[in-house]
């Protein structure tokens, strides 16, 4: 809202800097409760584990170019192959996509000035870092996991596994599961009750729609996967009998759990993915989305998605009655994603595209999407997924999916927003060349893997004999890994040389009609200088309410400048119905998470005593944190 | 709205300067070329790639309709994404055209999302439901109980295959025998963690889990090798975890299994008989089992025809005595983390025990 | 839309009424309680689920050395903890109405109550770990890692209500209000729970 301010707004401007400043430098950005602030440690951080996990992919790449090649040692593939997954799901995706996207976007997109639980978000920032650095400090001590990302039993019990690297897989992740609930409750109670006036359910936008979506999904499958890995540390490290044959355990409950956690999980990748893309398109095909119904079916994909976990066991021999009930799930669940997929494309086919770089991301995730989902469909042909399960056909479906349809549209969205956030322009053409690096690179890799899972590779294999003319595939695929990170490569080179050479870019290059476009570029910290008020589903393109807006400052309606406070409004109407007093910066956020780290270290070196010391330190924290009330600040 | 595209415009130029075009377009080039190298790789490697492993070369009925199910699901599937290839395309066609901005919302977009997003995928899917897991999907069901001629018992190790034939009197390791246009009900459990049967030109693949018995069908149109590998992740050596299925014709069959179930035979000569006596002193004896001796060790395989086997160490290793030497002292260099330790042994020794070991026909 | 009344300046217990009359809709630390509420509510569906998937994996449920779950001393002492749902609420309403002495009231009826059941079960707990320790069998296991758990939970809303009880004693604030909804919340899903895990306990008995 970059309007000329006459005086009275101006002063109103000035009283709204000064209650919403954060202390600056280090101590700021450790003590704050910023959404944007917080957003932005999210994304720098998922950043550098996405780094993590891609150097480790081309590490095993590069073990993989060629037959009975000696580069890696089993032992360290299996730790490389297991840490890639878990880091880019648990450590990039989810932080990224809810973390970094959902924390940064949706306060601004539903016109509030912060999350409903600021200190909390903080908190949850804290213990995903925390979590990371507990996984990874495995690695440096050569005992990272390393019986791949969903860690089957009774491979992953003490018998099998005897040394400490199953454990930081559990604890990280039960670690690292309550950084992800604390953000999925943040942003549930955000999208229900900060949206500006008039932002009723049914003109949210759809990225926030998909966040829910996201956010309800993390809600309800995290636990099946945080109970799972408590069994399993009870079993290992205290004697429990859950997974054991001989003391009435079953090898099958922890796959149960697992995937009853796993599947929903996917969709939790997906989804954000989803969101992304139905922001950038109506933007550059200048052309609304099909409303309810993709917000229809953004909610019934997560919905469904926990409904059909058995298909990834459809090779353990449970009866066929169930293998057919979830085959027939996992085929109703393309539904609501061809809802999606013919949403997109029919609004780019009808609309007038203009294919910037954020729209090529868009496209190029339409199509990888496309091959990944009919791949998964085959799946649920059940001889078929019997057939090529546990081969890199299964490595090819998930690759075009979580590759090509989650993280594209997230490398989209760097583009869309980095002159939101930066309040610069990247350099158009480099980002077209990254894209078509980064496309070309990804079906160079990821393609040729399903012609290796159907000629017979199993997945996570160490090394493989020449003899059975493997090797140019998996040549070629490591070819295309290097030819896809040079693409990531330019992506970054163009942010990092545009953050600081980039033309400024206004508040709002692509005319975007969700409301963070209403804002100016970097958003001041309290986000909007007067709350909107919104009475369609793309708000920013109406021109007379963003008008009135600018009035409304003038005449002090909906500032809030009294204090540090944001609009509480109905669930379904949003109707405002209080003014709530937000926290400001605080540093116990930092100390519960801290508490919370060295509680897990000493879970993990069983110093049961000691972590029973930091259990209460944990709570002493919290307790002095919550005696610091909002208005008391 | 005329205002609006006026705010857009001016930045346009500031996007794309021209004077980069150059240097974009070498750089496009360059990422051709090499795509172009890597195709190039990929593709005569299509002719001469897969007769060992192959999904696609089925010589089974059951995997014949898994392999038809796979073309006509690619077939489907190809027209699916053509769709949707199409109307990206179209919209590409249409890129950068001048008109009024924000139009959507409209019934002919619903009702195309709605065909083509919920009709069409309710149609195809119901289709290939049907066909694939109910009707499919009896052609590679596990064999009814007794409903076939032989049952084999297949026991997932640490990183090996033990199969036992019927009545325990034969019991081998990683190559199993059976009889051509015959069905062999393999009836398959693990001894430690969870392992997955699969011969991929013969069949699906069946997981072996501690505590169940599951049961997979075998019955090879043709006689042949068939190599299969485990598909579970199973720990360090689980990329050396491989097996053969021979199917004989039913002479050959049988008298190799009539072979299989006596016992060892007796070292023929002096060097071999200090082999055998090495054998059972040295602790190769508390591992492995050789019927009609006093070694009954059940860790390893067992060796009591060690020598009718092409390979060693579940295909790690061809089965020669210059391989089984060097087996026998380093097994860790083959197959680090094997269950096998090394033994340092004198060449007398070593060239006696490979003598010994060669003889178990 | 000016006239929104501002939460943050309601700090006596007249004010804090004020507010709460006014509200349309429930605070945002309500939800926040409610989506927490949902998400240990499936894990203890997990939990459960797990305790009926093992046991139609065992011949034996319970196992032939151990003995059947008593029935009544757990049937009472859950019956109690959830009559402490009555006191929560009215702490609620009274706190509500502005009676912020009528609310300690309660809210302490309610916690000594709730750690007395506590330390009932505690001991019952550790009476049980010595009698058929958790390492014997999967039933063993589940069967403490269920009690465990939700004894965790009571634990925890014990706490919460002594935090409550100490923030109180210094007055009213919508914050402290908001708190006590929450809490109360919290309360009444630990003793929904309560009847499931004790239902669960004592199935081997129906
Ligand atoms: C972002 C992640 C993501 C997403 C969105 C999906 C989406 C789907 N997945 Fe995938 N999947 C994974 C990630 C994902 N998957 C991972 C990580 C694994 C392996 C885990 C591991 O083992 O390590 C896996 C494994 C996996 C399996 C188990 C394979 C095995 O191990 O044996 C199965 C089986 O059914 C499956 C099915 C599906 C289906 C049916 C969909 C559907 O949702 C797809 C729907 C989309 C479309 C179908 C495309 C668009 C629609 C149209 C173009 C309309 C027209 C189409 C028709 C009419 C058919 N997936
Ligand atoms: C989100 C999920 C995700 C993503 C993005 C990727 C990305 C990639 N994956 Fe991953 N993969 C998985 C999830 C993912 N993978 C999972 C779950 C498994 C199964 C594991 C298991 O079996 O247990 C798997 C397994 C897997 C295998 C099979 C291993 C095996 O079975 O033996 C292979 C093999 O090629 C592979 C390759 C790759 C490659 C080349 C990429 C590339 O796309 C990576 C490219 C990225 C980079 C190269 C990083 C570049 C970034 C930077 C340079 C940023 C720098 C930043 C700073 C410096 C701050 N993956
Ligand atoms: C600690 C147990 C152990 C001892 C001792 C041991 N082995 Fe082994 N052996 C194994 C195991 C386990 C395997 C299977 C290895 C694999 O394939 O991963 C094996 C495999 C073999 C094989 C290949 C068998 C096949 O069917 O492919 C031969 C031959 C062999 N051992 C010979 C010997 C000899 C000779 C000795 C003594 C000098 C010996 N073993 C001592 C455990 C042992
Ligand atoms: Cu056995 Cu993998
Ligand atoms: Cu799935």
């Amino acid at each position: 809202m970059a309007v000329t301010v006459r005086e009275p707004a101006r002063q109103r401007v000035d009283r709204l800097e000064r209650i919403w400043a954060e202390p600056r430098g280090v101590f700021g950005w450790l003590t704050t409760t910023d959404h944007k602030r917080i957003g932005l440690l999210y994304f720098f951080t998922a950043l550098a584990f996405f780094g993590a996990g891609g150097i480790e992919a081309l590490l095993m790449r590069a073990q993989l170019s060629e037959p009975n090649e000696k580069l890696l040692s089993p032992e360290t593939y299996d730790q490389l192959m297991t840490m890639h997954g878990v880091t880019m799901i648990f450590l990039f995706v989810i932080p990224m996509t809810t973390g970094a996207f959902g924390n940064y976007l949706v306060p601004l997109m539903i016109g509030a000035r912060d999350m409903a639980f600021p200190r909390m978000n903080a908190l949850s920032y804290w213990l995903f870092l925390a979590s990371g650095l507990f996984m990874y400090y495995s690695v440096f001590t050569h005992a990272a996991p390393n019986a791949g990302w969903f860690d089957y039993v009774p491979l992953a019990l003490n018998q099998f596994s005897p040394g400490r690297n199953i454990d930081f897989y559990a604890l990280g992740l039960i670690f690292n599961g309550i950084a992800s609930t604390a953000t999925a409750i943040n942003l549930i109670a955000t999208t229900f009750k900060l949206r500006a006036p008039g932002m009723s359910m049914n003109r949210m936008p759809l990225f926030c729609f998909a966040i829910l979506a996201v956010s309800l999904s993390l809600i309800f499958a995290l636990p099946s996967l945080t109970a799972d890995l408590v069994f399993l540390e009870l079993q290992r490290n205290l004697g429990f009998h859950f997974f054991d044959v001989a003391n009435g355990g079953d090898p099958l409950l922890w796959q149960h759990l697992f995937w009853l956690f796993g599947h929903p999980e996917v969709y939790i990748i997906i989804l954000p993915a989803f969101g992304i893309a139905t922001s950038i398109i109506p933007t550059f095909a200048r052309r609304k989305m099909i409303f309810p119904l993709v917000a229809l079916a953004e909610l019934l994909v997560a919905f469904i998605g926990f409904g059909v976990w058995a298909h990834r066991m459809f090779a353990t021999g449970l009866p066929t009655i169930t293998l057919v009930f979830f085959a027939a799930a996992s085929m109703m669940v393309v539904i609501p994603s061809a809802i999606q997929i013919f949403a997109w494309t029919v609004t780019v086919a009808l609309g007038r595209p203009e294919f910037r770089t954020p729209l090529l991301f868009i496209g190029g995730f339409i199509l990888l999407f496309v091959i990944g989902g009919l791949s998964g469909i085959m799946f649920a042909a059940i001889p078929f997924d019997q057939a090529t399960t546990d081969t890199y056909f299964v490595v090819a479906h998930f690759h075009f999916i979580i590759f090509g349809a989650a993280v594209f549209p997230i490398l989209g969205g760097f583009y869309y927003w980095f002159p939101k956030i930066t309040g610069r322009l990247y350099h158009e053409g480099l980002g077209k060349l990254s894209f078509w690096l980064t496309f070309l690179g990804t079906a160079l890799t990821f393609f040729p893997m399903h012609i290796l899972g159907l000629i017979g590779m199993p997945r996570r294999v160490y090394t493989y004999p020449s003899s059975l003319g493997w090797g140019p595939y998996n040549l070629s695929e490591t070819v295309g890994a290097f030819i896809l990170t040079a693409g990531l490569l330019v992506i970054f080179g163009n942010l990092v040389w545009s953050r600081f050479r980039g033309p400024p870019a206004g508040p709002d290059p692509w005319h975007g009609g969700t409301l963070e476009w209403a804002t100016t570029s970097p958003p001041p910290p309290y986000n909007f200088p007067v709350i909107p008020v919104v009475t369609s589903a793309y708000p920013n393109w109406d021109r007379d309410d963003r008008r009135a807006d600018a009035g409304r400052l003038e005449r002090g309606e909906l500032v809030l400048d009294e204090g540090h406070e944001t609009p509480a409004s109905t669930v379904v109407d949003a109707v405002p119905d209080e003014v709530v007093e937000m926290p400001g910066e605080s540093p116990w956020p930092l100390a519960v998470a801290l508490c919370t780290a060295l509680l897990f270290v000493m879970l993990l070196t069983r110093h049961y005593a000691v972590a029973g010391i930091f259990a209460a330190m944990t709570l002493l924290a919290v307790a002095a944190w919550h005696s610091q009330e909002p208005q008391e600040q | 709205m005329r205002e609006v595209r006026k705010e857009i415009r001016p930045n346009r130029a500031v996007f794309e300067p021209g004077e980069r075009g150059g240097l974009r377009r070498s750089l496009v080039r360059a990422g051709w070329i090499a795509t172009g190298a890597a195709a190039a790789l990929v593709f005569p490697a299509a002719a001469w790639a897969g007769d060992d492993q192959n999904a696609l070369h089925p010589a089974s009925k059951q995997e014949h309709s898994i392999s038809v199910l796979w073309w006509v699901m690619l077939a489907g599937c190809s027209i699916g994404f053509c769709v949707v290839a199409t109307l990206l395309l179209l919209g590409w066609v249409r890129r950068n055209r001048d008109s009024l901005p924000f139009g959507g919302g409209d019934r002919a977009g619903t009702a195309i999302v709605v065909g083509l997003g919920v009709f069409v995928p309710i149609v195809v899917l119901s289709s290939l439901f049907v066909w694939s897991d109910l009707f499919l999907i009896r052609t590679t069901e596990a064999p009814a109980a007794n409903s076939t001629r032989m049952s084999i018992q297949v026991i997932g190790h640490d990183w090996w295959w033990e199969v036992r034939y019927p009545g325990g009197r034969a019991v081998t390791a990683n190559e199993i025998h059976i009889p051509v246009r015959t069905r062999v009900d393999v009836a398959g459990t693990t001894a430690d963690v969870i392992h997955s049967f699969w011969v991929p030109e013969l069949n699906r693949k069946a997981d072996l889990i501690p505590g169940r018995v599951n049961h997979l069908l075998l019955d090879a149109d043709r006689p042949g090798e068939y190599r299969g590998q485990c598909a579970e992740f199973c720990g360090q050596q689980h990329a050396h975890m491989a097996m053969y299925v021979f199917a004989d014709p039913p002479d050959v069959f049988r008298r190799w299994l009539a072979n299989e179930e006596r016992p060892a035979r007796q070292p023929a000569t002096a060097q071999a008989r200090e082999g055998q006596h090495l054998f059972l002193s040295l602790p190769c004896s508390g591992c492995h089992m050789i019927r009609g001796t006093s070694a009954d060790g059940t860790i390893g395989p067992d060796l009591t025809h060690l020598a009718t086997r092409k390979t060693l160490a579940a295909l790690t290793l061809p089965n020669h005595p210059p391989d089984l030497a060097r087996w026998i002292e380093d097994p860790q260099r083959y197959k680090p983390g094997s269950k096998m330790p090394g033994f340092s042994l004198t060449s007398r020794e070593r060239d006696a025990l490979v003598a010994y070991l060669e003889g178990l026909k | 839309m000016s006239a929104l009344p501002h939460s943050g300046d309601a700090t006596t217990p007249p004010a804090v009424t004020r507010i709460e009359h006014t509200r349309l809709a429930r605070p945002n630390g309500w939800w926040g309680m409610a989506i927490f509420v949902a998400t240990e509510a499936t894990l203890f569906g997990t939990l459960i689920g797990t305790y009926y998937y093992l046991r139609f994996n065992n011949a034996h449920w319970p196992p032939p050395d151990v003995p059947e779950p008593k029935l009544t001393l757990p049937l009472v002492l859950t019956g109690i903890l959830v009559a402490t749902s009555l006191p929560m609420q009215l702490a609620v309403s009274a706190a509500g109405r502005g009676r912020l002495v009528t609310a300690r009231v309660a809210l302490l009826v309610a916690v000594v109550v709730q750690a007395g059941y506590l330390g009932m079960q505690l001991h019952l707990f550790v009476h049980d770990v010595h009698e058929f320790p958790p390492s014997r069998s999967s039933y063993s296991s589940i069967y403490f890692t269920m009690l465990g758990g939700h004894h965790l939970h009571v634990g925890i809303g014990v706490l919460l209500n002594v935090w409550l009880l100490l923030r109180t004693a210094t007055g009213l604030t919508t914050y402290r209000m908001n708190a006590l909804r929450a809490t109360a919340f919290y309360w009444h899903f630990v003793n929904i729970l309560a009847l499931c895990v004790v239902g669960t306990q004592l199935s081997p008995r129906a």
